[in-house]
C-alpha cells in the first residue's frame, strides 16, 4: 500500500527562483493496483514518482509505503528502501551502453547480493520473465529500441521489487514495441506487483489491465 | 560489496573515462619518479657513504699554512701515539693525479700494508686481497671509475705514471674496489706509500696528513683536546664530522628536492582536484542511474574513490619501478651529478640495490593521502547529484 497525504514539493525552496511541483498531493495506490498518473511536461507526474522512489525528499506532508514512512528517510536507509522495494522503468532506458545486457540486468544486485551464483541465478530469471535471454551477452548499444527497454524491465525485476515505477515508459519507444510493452503490464500484474506509471500517452487510455488513471496538472490532482 | 559484476563496472568506469584517467596517471606518474627518485636516490648515496666511511680512521690531523692545508711532518706521529687512547698514528700519503688521455683527476692513496689496521681495512675493501703478491711488483688497487677510464685507453694490465721529476714509474693494476665503496673510492687509486710518494712528489720526512685510530669512542673528546694542546695550526677532522658532513650535503641537497616536490605536489593536487571537479553530463547520468538503482552516496564515493585509487596505484607502482631502474640501472644520470658534484672524477658511479619498507611506505604516504584527499571532494560532490535532475 502507497498512502501519500498532503504533499507538497517546492524545488528552491525560500529562493527567489522557487518552484512549486507538486500541491497538496493526496493518493491511496493498493498492493497489485496498476496506476496511470496522466499529465502533460512539466505537471509534476516525475516528481511525483521520484518521491515514491525515495530519489527526492518532499517539502512536506507524508508518504507510506506498507505502513513505513519514507518521506524523510536518510540517504542510506532510503537508498536501501529502493534497492529492495523499487524498480525503475525509465523514459531513456538509462542502461550502461558498454556492458552487457546480463551485466546491465545485475547493477541493481551489486549492493544486495554477495555471492555471484545467486546474481546469476536471478539475473536469468528477470532476463526469461523480460523475454531478452537471448541478447545476454551483447553489449546494450547494439539493441534495438524494444531490447533495451525490455533490458530495463528486466533490470527493474532482478531484485523481485513489489513496486514497479515507469516514467514514460513508452515515449522512446514504436507502437509496436509499446504495444508489447502494455502487454508485459498484464504480467507485472499476474506478478502481483504494484505499478505506477507517469505518461501522456494516450495508448495508455482505458487499458483493461489499467486499474486508476489520475489526471495531474500544474502539480495538483484533479 | 564487490563482486565480479562490480569490478566489471569499475573497469568500465575506468575506461570511460580513460582520457581524464590517462592525463592524471602520466601527471601521477611523473610526481612519483621525481619524488621517490631522489628519495631512493639519497637513501643509496647514504648507505654507500656509510660503508665507505665505515673504513676510515677516526682522526685526520693536517697542518694548516695561511688557512690552507700543507704537508704535515711525519716526526708529529711520535708526540701522537704516546696521547692516551690512541691505538695507532699513521702518515697518509694521498693527492691528485692528473690523468691526460681524459683530462680527469684521481685521487692517488698511498698504504702501509705492513699496518694491521690499514691491511685489514683495505681488505674489507678488496676481495680475496694477497699482499705478498700486491707488494711483489709496483701494484695499486683502483676504483670504479678510475677503472672506466683506464679501460677507455685500453690500460687493462698497467698504466704508466709521472712523477713531479718527470721520470716514468710504470704500476700494474692489481684489482679495483668493490661497488659497495663508490661514492667515495670512485676515482681513487690505493698503492703502497712509498710508491705514491715517489710519484706525487712528497718527501720522506713529510706527509699530506697524518691519521690516529682511537678504539674507544668516550675517549674521542679528550683525545681531539689533547691534539690542540699539542700543536698550533692544526686541523682535526673527527670520523663523525666526515659522516655528519656527507649527511649534511646529501640531506641539504635532498631538502632542496624536496621543496621543489612540495611545489610540484601542490600543483599536482590543484591539477588533479580540478580534473576531478569537472562533472559532465555523462558522469552526472551515470551517478543518477546508479541511485536510482539503490546505491546509497556511500558506495557511489567507494566506487569512484576506487577508480581513482586504481589509476593512483598504477601511477605509484610504475613510477616506483621507473625511479628504481632510473637510480639502480641507469645510475641516476643528472640528479647523481648534482647529488654528488664535488668529486675530482666525473664518476660512473653504480648504486647498490637498496630500498627498505620504512622509505616505501613514506613515499606511498607522501603521494597517496594528498592524492585520495584532492579526489575526495569532488567526487563527493558527484555523488551527492540530484538523481533526477542527472538523469534528465
Amino acid at each position: 500500500m502507497i498512502k501519500i497525504e498532503h504533499l507538497n514539493k517546492i524545488f528552491n525552496e525560500n529562493r527567489s527562483n522557487a518552484y512549486v511541483a507538486l500541491k497538496d498531493i493526496n493518493l491511496h495506490i493498493k498492493p497489485a493496483q496498476t496506476v496511470v498518473i496522466k499529465g502533460v511536461s512539466g505537471s509534476g507526474k516525475s516528481t511525483l514518482l521520484s518521491i515514491i522512489a525515495t530519489l527526492i525528499k518532499p517539502s512536506s506532508g507524508s508518504l507510506m509505503v506498507d505502513e513505513q514512512m519514507i518521506a524523510k528517510l536518510p540517504d542510506t536507509h532510503a537508498s536501501h528502501f529502493r534497492n529492495v522495494h523499487i524498480g525503475f522503468i525509465f523514459q531513456a532506458f538509462n542502461l550502461f551502453d558498454e556492458l552487457s545486457v546480463k551485466d546491465n540486468v545485475a547493477m541493481p544486485l551489486i549492493v544486495s547480493e554477495n555471492r555471484q551464483e545467486r546474481i546469476d541465478k536471478k539475473v536469468l530469471e528477470a532476463m526469461e520473465l523480460a523475454n531478452i535471454t537471448h541478447k545476454k551477452d551483447q553489449s546494450v548499444h547494439n539493441l534495438s529500441g524494444g531490447e533495451k527497454q525490455r533490458c530495463a524491465i528486466a533490470r527493474a525485476l532482478v531484485h523481485n521489487p513489489h513496486i514497479i515505477l515507469c516514467d514514460e515508459p513508452t515515449a522512446n519507444l514504436d507502437r509496436e514495441n509499446s504495444l508489447k510493452f502494455i502487454e508485459i503490464l498484464k504480467s507485472f500484474k499476474a506478478l502481483g506487483k504494484t505499478v505506477v506509471i507517469a505518461t501522456h500517452d494516450p495508448l495508455f487510455d482505458n487499458l483493461e489491465s489499467v486499474d486508476r488513471t489520475i489526471l495531474i496538472e500544474d502539480g495538483k490532482i484533479r | 560489496m564487490p563482486n565480479k559484476v562490480f569490478f566489471n563496472f569499475l573497469f568500465l568506469l575506468i575506461f570511460r573515462h580513460r582520457s581524464k584517467h590517462i592525463a592524471i596517471f602520466i601527471i601521477s606518474t611523473l610526481v612519483v619518479i621525481l619524488f621517490s627518485s631522489v628519495m631512493l636516490l639519497s637513501h643509496a648515496i647514504e648507505q654507500d657513504a656509510q660503508a665507505s666511511l665505515s673504513a676510515q680512521p677516526d682522526f685526520i690531523i693536517q697542518k694548516m699554512h695561511a688557512g690552507r692545508a700543507v704537508e704535515t711532518p711525519v716526526e708529529w706521529l711520535d708526540e701522537l701515539s704516546e696521547i692516551e687512547g690512541v691505538s695507532s698514528a699513521l702518515p697518509r700519503v694521498y693527492g691528485s693525479y692528473f690523468y691526460t688521455p681524459n683530462a680527469e683527476y684521481f685521487t692517488l692513496v698511498g698504504i702501509d700494508l705492513f699496518d694491521r689496521q690499514i691491511s685489514e681495512s683495505l681488505e674489507r675493501l678488496v676481495k680475496d686481497l694477497d699482499v705478498k703478491d700486491f707488494l711483489a711488483q709496483p701494484s695499486m688497487i683502483i676504483g670504479s671509475g678510475v677503472k672506466t677510464h683506464l679501460d677507455k685507453f685500453y690500460y687493462k694490465e698497467h698504466y704508466t705514471f709521472r712523477t713531479p721529476a718527470r721520470e716514468k714509474r710504470e704500476v700494474s693494476i692489481y684489482d679495483s674496489l668493490l661497488s659497495e665503496t663508490n661514492i667515495v673510492s670512485s676515482d681513487m687509486i690505493l698503492m703502497e706509500e712509498s710508491l705514491a710518494r715517489d710519484i706525487l712528489g712528497v718527501d720522506e720526512e713529510l706527509s699530506t696528513d697524518l691519521v690516529l685510530y682511537v678504539p674507544n669512542e668516550l675517549e674521542h673528546d679528550n683525545v681531539k683536546e689533547k691534539i690542540i694542546l699539542l700543536f698550533n695550526n692544526i686541523r682535526v677532522i673527527e670520523k663523525e664530522e666526515l659522516s655528519t658532513a656527507y649527511a649534511q650535503m646529501f640531506n641539504y641537497k635532498g631538502g632542496l628536492f624536496l621543496l621543489l616536490y612540495m611545489v610540484v605536489l601542490m600543483t599536482f593536487i590543484l591539477i588533479l582536484y580540478q580534473r576531478y571537479s569537472m562533472i559532465s553530463s555523462s558522469d552526472k547520468k551515470e551517478i543518477g542511474i546508479l541511485r536510482a538503482l539503490g546505491w546509497s552516496v556511500n558506495m557511489v564515493i567507494r566506487l569512484k574513490i576506487m577508480e581513482s585509487l586504481i589509476v593512483g596505484l598504477s601511477a605509484f607502482v610504475l613510477g616506483i619501478l621507473l625511479a628504481y631502474g632510473y637510480v639502480f640501472y641507469l645510475d641516476a644520470p643528472l640528479l647523481s651529478e648534482i647529488f654528488l658534484g664535488n668529486a675530482n672524477l666525473s664518476n660512473k658511479i653504480t648504486f647498490n640495490h637498496s630500498v627498505d619498507f620504512g622509505l616505501l611506505t613514506l613515499l606511498f604516504l607522501f603521494f597517496m593521502a594528498p592524492y585520495i584527499s584532492a579526489v575526495l571532494i569532488p567526487v563527493w560532490r558527484i555523488a551527492i547529484t540530484d538523481p533526477l535532475e542527472a538523469m534528465k
